[in-house]
Parts: structure tokens; sequence; C-alpha cells
């Protein structure tokens, strides 16, 4: 026992991570500027050359507009150069309102699809195109194969992907998320939050959203809310309120979960 | 002037006649696709095989004449075998004549000789020998005509009587952009159409290359042996030649390509051509290459495989009403020069259809205090509003537009955090009961 244990932890960490990587550059990571946050994931953030889940909870599972608001927000950072190609089955993006998120909607290329298969064979289309900075796609839980398509498309360019999950109008409730495994990095859970209204008056505060990260590969699960922060306030779009109870907590007492 | 105290005169402007004419002249290829300019106030058209889609020439002329004559256009016209005959008839035979196949003799030669578009010497000469009618003309021998009048005078008489051909300068010329491939044995084996694809795309590639010009569409169409034509069509966002990446395009859609006994020719058509400078081949792959060059092929594969109408990118449209203020545009035209509002939120995702709620609001003019939306009830905690936003008045009736249609739009929080934007339409106090809808959600 010469060696500590957590040294050789350590080490053999590195030595996986190095067979994950293969040959490929360790591509650049999107953090979100706390490290409350940005300590779930090994590299201190979200990896460009992935894929990322986001589903919403509730309601939102099929209406999908806090997903759509927070992963606008959260490709608003890589989209300073390159386009983002956006598919969809249901034409109910309204550009006006990402806009107002401060994403750049003159680069948005809006593509729909006429089924799930198309909504994904566009999405590794585009991800895999030079010049495409991310790549969004609104569809049912992928199966394992189209997943690691998926990936292996990220992989080529480095672009981000990102899967919003979405039940199709009037489909049935709560099939979708059944799907087990996946090649996806991370997989995120999003609701809206009770905004913090402004103190001199009536109105609504900037918008806020219970975020939950469900799985990580190599990384922690966690749940905070979040808020909005403007583009002209520093580069990260989101600003930490508070931390939610540990998400493995959480996740074993149901009723904790509500606690937000 | 003093006879005449309210005559309207105008001074001839031959720029703006011709300018007319020509228009005309295209209008004109609804009737058939061959239409030729004659000198400053005719036109040919060569009806050779359409006048059947009229059922028959006379209906065809009859239609002609009456879409002229609305449109207030004078006009005379007449059916011949040859240009000059038609000619003739139309300026001095009767209006709308025509002449059966072989009998344009019989109708010339109570015309006079000005009919025959002779220069203006022969048409002051004749006369004045006493030789009015075209009649008179043809009883005299050929050659003494020819000695006195020039071979001209002979020439017309028998451009009008179909003994001399007669060629007519038609307005559109062929497109130069068009090749063909033909083949010694008809091919229908699918790799062999792949390769024919590929083959007549960089014939045309090349031609565009060398002339310094791009096309923007193609048309590869597949002729069959037995006359059938299938074509197959690609697009491109931007001008481009690149032979390859055509036949990318293309080669997905060879399976609707039926080749039945064999196909013997395969034409290719390149429309919307533009000049297009040379690029240099890149020595850098990423570097110093712009957003659209590299996103160009995706948009393309996007379009060619999903349709134009799939692939779009949402631009700002000048309108308050929500639905109508985001237009498409092709992903890669030129950006916008106006950007939305950014101080009225608008939702992230807008319904199609606002849907129908019922909710419950204490005094008229305020928010909702709760609300029914799909079965499910919401209190309201916060809300914001309202934002009064009428109809385009200048769009409609005035029910459709009037005060029933203002639509007074609250930013509302539930308890759960859900964003909702709803409105009420109509006014209280009008008779009519307002009705609550909601229109989109915030993120």
């Amino acid at each position: 026992m010469a060696v500590p244990r957590e040294a050789r932890l350590a080490a053999l960490k590195g030595q996986i991570a190095a067979l994950e990587a293969g040959t490929r550059t360790p591509s650049p990571v999107l953090a979100f500027g706390n490290p409350a946050i940005d300590g779930c994931f090994p590299g201190g953030g979200l990896p460009s050359g992935c894929w990322h889940e986001v589903m919403g909870a509730g309601l939102e599972d099929e209406t999908s507009a806090a997903p759509a608001a927070f992963v606008a927000l959260l490709t608003r950072p890589l989209l300073k150069a390159g386009a983002v190609v956006w598919v969809m089955r249901r034409t109910d993006l309204f550009a006006p309102g990402l806009a107002g998120f401060g994403f750049p909607t003159g680069r948005l290329i809006q593509v729909k699809a006429r089924d799930e298969a198309e909504v994904l064979s566009v999405l590794e289309d585009a991800l895999s195109t030079v010049g495409v900075a991310a790549a969004i796609g609104e569809a049912e839980a992928p199966e394992l194969k189209a997943g690691r398509r998926l990936q292996l498309a990220c992989e080529k360019r480095g672009s981000f992907g990102v899967l919003l999950h979405r039940r199709p109008y009037g489909g049935p409730a709560g099939r979708a998320q059944t799907v087990s495994g996946s090649s996806s990095f991370s997989r995120w859970r999003i609701a809206g939050a009770p905004s913090q209204p402004p103190p001199d008056g009536p109105g609504l505060g900037s918008p806020r959203w219970r975020v939950e990260l469900e799985r990580c590969r190599g990384g922690r699960s966690g749940a905070w809310v979040l808020e909005s922060s403007e583009a002209e306030h520093g580069p990260h779009p989101f600003r930490l309120v508070s931390q939610l109870a540990d998400h493995d907590l959480a996740a074993a007492e149901p009723g904790l979960r509500r606690a937000g | 002037m003093a006879l005449v105290p309210d005559l309207v005169t105008a001074d001839h402007d031959p720029q703006a006649d011709r300018a007319a004419l020509e228009a005309l002249s295209d209008w004109c290829v609804r009737f058939s696709p061959a239409v030729a300019i004659d000198g400053d106030d005719g036109l040919f058209l060569d009806i050779t095989g359409t006048d059947h889609l009229w059922g028959g020439e006379a209906a065809m002329l009859a239609d002609l004449l009456a879409r002229l004559k609305r449109w207030g256009v004078p006009a005379r016209a007449a059916i011949a075998d040859t240009p000059g005959a038609a000619w003739a008839l139309a300026r001095f035979g009767e209006d709308g004549e025509i002449a059966p196949p072989g009998g344009q003799r019989a109708l010339l030669a109570d015309l006079p000789v000005a009919a025959l578009r002779l220069d203006e010497m022969a048409t002051a000469q004749l006369p004045r020998l006493g030789l009015f009618r075209i009649a008179q003309l043809l009883g005299l021998p050929r050659a003494q005509l020819a000695r006195r009048f020039g071979l001209h005078l002979t020439l017309r008489l028998d451009q009008a009587l179909g003994a001399a051909g007669e060629a007519l300068v038609f307005r559109r010329p062929a497109n130069p952009w068009f090749d063909r491939l033909a083949f010694a044995e008809p091919i229908s084996a699918p790799d062999d159409l792949a390769r024919v694809v590929g083959d007549v795309t960089a014939l045309i590639c090349r031609r565009l290359e060398a002339e310094g010009q791009g096309a923007r569409r193609f048309e590869v169409v597949f002729h069959r042996l037995d006359g059938r034509a299938m074509p197959v069509r690609a697009g491109l966002a931007r001008p481009g030649r690149d032979a390859k990446r055509l036949t990318r395009l293309l080669l997905p859609k060879l399976d609707v390509i039926d080749p039945g006994f064999g196909i013997e020719v395969v034409t290719v058509f390149a429309g919307d051509v533009e000049p297009l400078t040379a690029v240099q081949a890149r020595l850098d792959a990423e570097a110093g290459t712009g957003l659209d060059e590299t996103l160009a092929p995706l948009v393309d594969r996007l379009i060619n495989r999903l349709g134009d109408n799939r692939v779009w990118r949402a631009d700002p449209h000048e309108s308050h009403v929500p639905e109508r203020s985001v237009i498409r545009r092709a992903p890669l035209a030129s950006p916008p020069g106006q950007t939305w509002d950014r101080e009225r939120p608008r939702p992230v995702r807008l319904f199609k259809r606002p849907e129908a709620i019922t909710a419950m609001a204490k005094l008229p003019d305020d928010p909702p205090v709760q609300f029914h939306w799909r079965g499910r009830p919401h209190r309201v905690r916060r809300a914001e509003g309202p934002e009064r936003i009428g109809q385009e008045w200048w769009r409609g009736d005035f029910d459709d537009t009037g005060p029933g249609r203002i639509r007074d739009y609250y930013r509302v929080e539930d308890e759960a955090g859900g964003r909702f934007w709803i409105f009420r339409q109509g006014l209280f106090g009008t008779g009519e009961e307002p009705k609550w809808w909601i229109h989109g959600l915030f993120g």
C-alpha cells in the first residue's frame, strides 16, 4: 500500500479517459461558469463532439417549451461562429421568442422532417457538416443504434448535438422515456420554476428553470434552479439560483423532489 | 387643332412602343413557344402543333383577339400557311381571316400590292404602271417582273405563296445551357443510368466552367424509346457547377425512373445561370471560407431531399400581429436588416391556432386569477400586461378586424412555474362576451 488509494484511482481514471478518447483531441467544453455545476462534468463543462438529451417534465413532455428555451440558452455561447440547425416535426418554434434570449436567429436553419427517422438522419447530416456549431432535433427517444450514429456524427466535426425528447401531439403519455441505455453524454430534465418578481412593482422576473442533470457519462448528477442572465452580462447564459437536494437522495425519496 | 379642340396628342415614343411590343410577345408565349417580332407593329406566332390545345385554329384566334381586346390592344390577326400570307391577310384582308391549307393564292389575289411587304420604291412604282392588285402581278411573266423590280419582288411573292422559305427570328432562342448524350444501344440498367447522370452533368458543368457561369437549377431528362420523357431535378442554394456534387444530389432520385424498353437519349438543362467567379481550390480546409460556402452543400442536400418548403430561416416581418411577424426565407438569403423588438416578450412556442381556455378574472381588464387549459387548472401567480394588439384593419372586412377582434395579451406565470401567453379577445361592454385563448408558451 505504498501508493495511496486516491492516487491509484486517479491514475486508473486517467487510463480509462485515454482509452475512451482514442486518437481524438480533447474537445472544448461548454462551462456554466459555476463550480457547483461544472464540477459534475469530468472535463469541467459539457464537451462538444457529443450529443445530449433534454427532456421536459410533466406537460412539457409534449409542449416542450421550457426545454427549448433551456437549449437555446445553453447553446448560445457556441453560436458566436457557425450556424445552428433545428430539426422538428411540428413547426411551433417561434423565432422572436428565441431572439428574446439572445439566440442568433439569423443563423438558425429550421427543418421540418416528415417522421422520426428523418429527424435523426437530418440531425446526423447536420452534425457532420463543417460550419454547423450545433444541431438540435426534436424526436422521441431514439434507439440505441440511432444514438450511436449521432455520436459518430458529432465526433466527426466536434459539433454539439442536442436531442429534445418530445412526445407527438396527442401521443400516449409517459411511453417515450423508458429507453434505458443511450450513448448520449448527458441527460437533462427541465421544468419551469417560479420566477423572482422584480422588487419594485408587478410583472414577471427573469425566467427560471428547475434543471436536473439525470445522467452524465463519467460525472455526477445534480439538480439546480437556474435563471437566465442577459447576453450582455458575461459569457455564461445561466445564473445559479439555488442548489436542490442531492439528486441521488431526491431520486430515492420522491417526496423530496417536489421541494424545489 | 381648331377643328378638333378636344384632340389629345402625344409624342411618338419608339422605344416605349418597342418595349410594349416585346412585353406582348413574351405574353404570346402562352399560345406558342415560337414568337417573332415583326417590324414596329407586328408579331408572328408559329402555331404549328399548338392549335389543337384550343380546339382548332378558329377558336385559338378568337381567344387571342378577345384577350387583346379586353386589354384595349387594337389588333388584327390572320392565320395562313406562310408568314407572308398571314402578314398580308392581317393587314389588308378581313380581320380574323383563316386561310385554308394551300388556299392563300385565292385570298391574296384581291389584295393590293402593298400587302406583299415590298420596299418603298416598288410599292410606289407598281400602281403607277397600273398594277394595283396581286392578281395582276401573278398574271405577269416572272422574268420581266424580276428584271424591272429586282429579285426582291419575286422573292416576296414566292414567300407569300409558299414557294420560298422564310426564316423568322424567334424572340426566345433555344436555351444554350442544354446538352445531350445519345446512345448507340438503349440503356436500362440502374448502374448505367447512374453513370450517365455523372457523364451528362460533367458535360454541362465543363461548359459552364469554360464560360465562367454557374447555375442553380439542373434538370436531367431521360427519353425512353417509346417517346416518354422522365425528368429528375436538383436545385442549388447558390450557383454552382460541381458535377460531382450535382451527381450526388441527383442519384437518390433515380429510383423513380422506369426505363421501360430502354433509354436512348439523356438531356441536361441548366437554369438560372449567372456568372460565377472562379474560386481557388482552397489550401486550408477550414480557414478562409465563408459560412455560406460550407453550409451550402448541407442546405442543398436537405432541400433536394425534403423539398423547398421544409427548410427555412425565420426572418422578421413588419407586422405587430404575432403570427404574421415571422416570414420564411431561404436559409442562405442575405441577412435581414431589422430585428424583432426585444422589449416585447414573445413565447418560444407559438401555437398554430390559439387554444380556447376558460378563465376567471376579477375585474374586466384584469388578468385572470385562474384558468383551465387542456383539462388542468392553473392558478396564476404573477401576470404582466396587457399588451393590446389589434388586427390589421387594412387587410379584410371590418368584421374581421373590428373591436371584436382586439386582443389583450397577458404573460402569466402559474404556481408551478409555467409561463403562458394568453389573450382576451374582444372588449367588455360591447354586447358579446370576450373569450380567452392561450397562444403560446414561454420557456
